[in-house]
């Protein structure tokens, strides 16, 4: 008899929160392909990584070197968050008033830690140009800028080990939308940025 | 009315004999059951129930059992064979009674061979001579059936129950506490925690624990009931498991309970997350608490208590909701008091000074606290119930150079 409810599938309804991904800036640059999932005006929107995953939300820490205010009526904050590979573009606008407080308080540069959503836009000149919209926004200390660094390596390289023989719909889909890309090169990416923390 | 429960009820006890059954189909059933021929919940699910079987050609409990085994020809069974539907012959051990809870039942206890043990009903109407705890009888063509998801044996008008010249001891064997089912079981686990009663009528509940997990449990008072000792070991015997919104629980009030020396490691349950806090949900921080003895609910901000109203007299406490995030799931995590201590640096009585002498009152706490944990890598070690981690201890992640080494050299090696 399996009547054991630890074997059952769970309860249809329960809330999943979608994972934060650990991505470094020269990975989350190169997205170009953005989606739903689901046909529901909430269905969540991911990017598609090149190394075969999708992301709903991302965290990041690196080090804010600058923010501006923009807007008249409708005021927000552009930032931008350094990591060892490249430039992450944050913004936080009124529909984030929160996380629009916690970015104006922060005077660059310091160590800080996003979590927001990764968003993907199309200038008219055609160029792709990859954001985060912040949730959530605080100063941190360098350990945790190192841990950081740590963590999205190893998952980035948890990615990159994954593709190679993956035949989930999310790998095809990279694969497809991304035919230029090796993943192999953040697997060097990975490696220069892990050499840049000072022992 | 939600018919989603019962429907569920429903195709479980299907899928346990390998069909398939529509969940929404079922619903729509007992819907039109009950909503447009006014039929009572409880017999609609059965005539749902009846109707499947039928379609399955599962022989039905009550109408007589199949053709092979019908009259009074019924199979002298272990009682741990008896599946729901069945019409049996047993012969047991009454090792527990309990107070029948309508006047239709004359006598319900437990009933056990060496094979296992099965709760039975004796109805009033059946007119069986009363059994007495700790003799032998045998029971001949009583029924199995299913009463809220556990089975039952019911012994009816056409049961014959006559006491029998037995006296072999028996021991049943515990089970480990992750394979436990709804039933009756025996279990060799410790009292972890200790719960405030939430009923008057509760003696006792909290969570017992073996190596393989953790149960809540429930004792509920009745003459000579004991309450159990935090921290004590004990074997359990004919323990009932019941089942309630897909959790188990056993009930101990009619087990035999047995307090042992020594101890038992309790690992199950215990779960260890490390990640990165991603969140930092509203009402954390400091909060008040009713006073009200076993109440301590979390007060509103104008101190209004959803059992016990306004309550001046609160008393403080410190917690923190919110997401723990590893990358690949995110965990809700529950910080009691001493967790919030140690993780943000900030006492109770800090945080009541902050509260009472800032503009801001509590949200100047909860700011603090925001900015002193958000973002941060931390490992947190607890019990995981309802998709929740209870956090019993956490701490602060550290750079591990080890770390850092084994990962350039994974990310150099194959390039």
């Amino acid at each position: 008899m399996s009547t054991n409810p630890r074997d059952m599938p769970k309860r249809e309804g329960a809330f999943e929160r979608e994972p934060a991904r650990r991505i470094f800036a020269s990975e989350l640059r190169e997205c170009r392909y953005q989606f739903k999932d689901g046909e529901d005006e909430k269905s969540p929107t991911f990017v598609l990584l090149p190394t075969g995953e999708r992301s709903n939300r991302v965290f990041l820490v690196g080090t804010l070197t600058e923010k501006t205010r923009q807007g008249e009526q409708n005021i927000f904050y552009r930032g931008r968050v350094v990591d060892p590979t490249g430039t992450f573009f944050v913004m936080a606008g009124s529909y984030q008033p929160e996380a629009m407080q916690q970015l104006a308080r922060i005077e660059p540069p310091q160590f800080v830690a996003v979590i927001g959503k990764p968003n993907l836009y199309q200038k008219p000149d055609g160029a792709f140009m990859n954001s985060v919209r912040v949730e959530s926004i605080t100063v941190v200390d360098k350990e945790t800028r190192d841990l950081w660094v740590l963590d999205a390596a190893k998952q980035t390289l948890d990615r990159i080990d994954a593709y190679t023989d993956s035949t989930s719909p999310d790998v095809i889909k990279a694969k497809e939308q991304y035919p230029n890309i090796d993943p192999a090169v953040f697997r060097r990416i990975a490696y220069d940025a892990l050499a840049q923390i000072k022992m | 009315m939600d018919y989603s429960e019962a429907a569920e009820r429903i195709s479980r006890k299907f899928s346990k004999s390998g069909q398939a059954v529509d969940l929404k189909k079922i619903e729509g059933k007992l819907r039109r059951l009950v909503d447009e021929f006014g039929v009572q919940p409880q017999e609609a699910e059965r005539s749902v129930t009846n109707e499947l079987n039928k379609e399955f050609n599962i022989p039905t409990a009550g109408s007589g059992g199949s053709a092979g085994k019908s009259g009074g020809g019924t199979e002298q069974k272990k009682i741990a064979d008896g599946v729901p539907g069945d019409w049996v012959t047993i012969e047991g051990k009454v090792v527990a009674l309990s107070a029948p809870v309508s006047p239709s039942i004359a006598q319900n206890g437990i009933i056990a061979d060496e094979s296992g043990a099965i709760r039975f009903v004796a109805w009033a109407k059946s007119n069986a001579p009363a059994m007495a705890e700790g003799s032998w009888y045998r029971i001949e063509s009583a029924v199995v059936d299913e009463f809220k998801g556990i089975p039952n044996l019911k012994i009816h008008s056409g049961t014959t129950v006559k006491e029998i010249s037995e006296d072999r001891s028996l021991i049943p064997a515990p089970v480990p506490v992750k394979d436990l089912h709804p039933g009756i079981a025996g279990v060799r686990a410790k009292v972890i925690q200790e719960w405030d009663a939430t009923h008057d009528r509760m003696l006792q509940s909290g969570l017992l624990g073996d190596e393989s997990g953790t149960v809540k449990f429930v004792i509920w008072k009745e003459p000579g009931k004991e309450k159990l000792t935090v921290g004590a070991v004990y074997t359990i015997f004919y323990a009932q498991v019941d089942e309630f919104n897909g959790r188990l629980s056993l009930n101990l009030t009619t087990a035999t309970v047995m307090k042992e020396d020594g101890d038992i490691p309790v690992s199950g349950g215990e779960a260890a997350v490390r990640g990165s806090i991603v969140h930092i949900a509203p009402g954390s921080g400091i909060i008040k608490r009713c006073p009200v003895e076993g109440c301590n609910r979390a007060l509103s901000r104008q101190n209004y208590c959803p059992i016990h109203e306004i309550q001046p007299g609160f008393v403080y406490d410190l917690r923190i909701k919110g997401w723990l995030d590893d990358g690949e799931k995110t965990h809700n995590i529950l910080l009691q008091r001493d967790a919030v201590e140690s993780l943000t640096g900030i006492t109770l009585d800090a945080a009541k000074e902050i509260a009472e002498n800032n503009p801001l009152g509590m949200d100047e706490v909860f700011l603090r606290m925001r900015d002193a944990v958000l973002g941060r890598y931390i490992v947190c070690k607890g019990r995981e119930i309802d998709g929740r981690l209870l956090v019993n201890t956490c701490e602060r992640v550290k750079f591990d150079s080890g770390e850092h080494a084994a990962l350039l050299n994974r990310a150099g090696g194959a390039s």
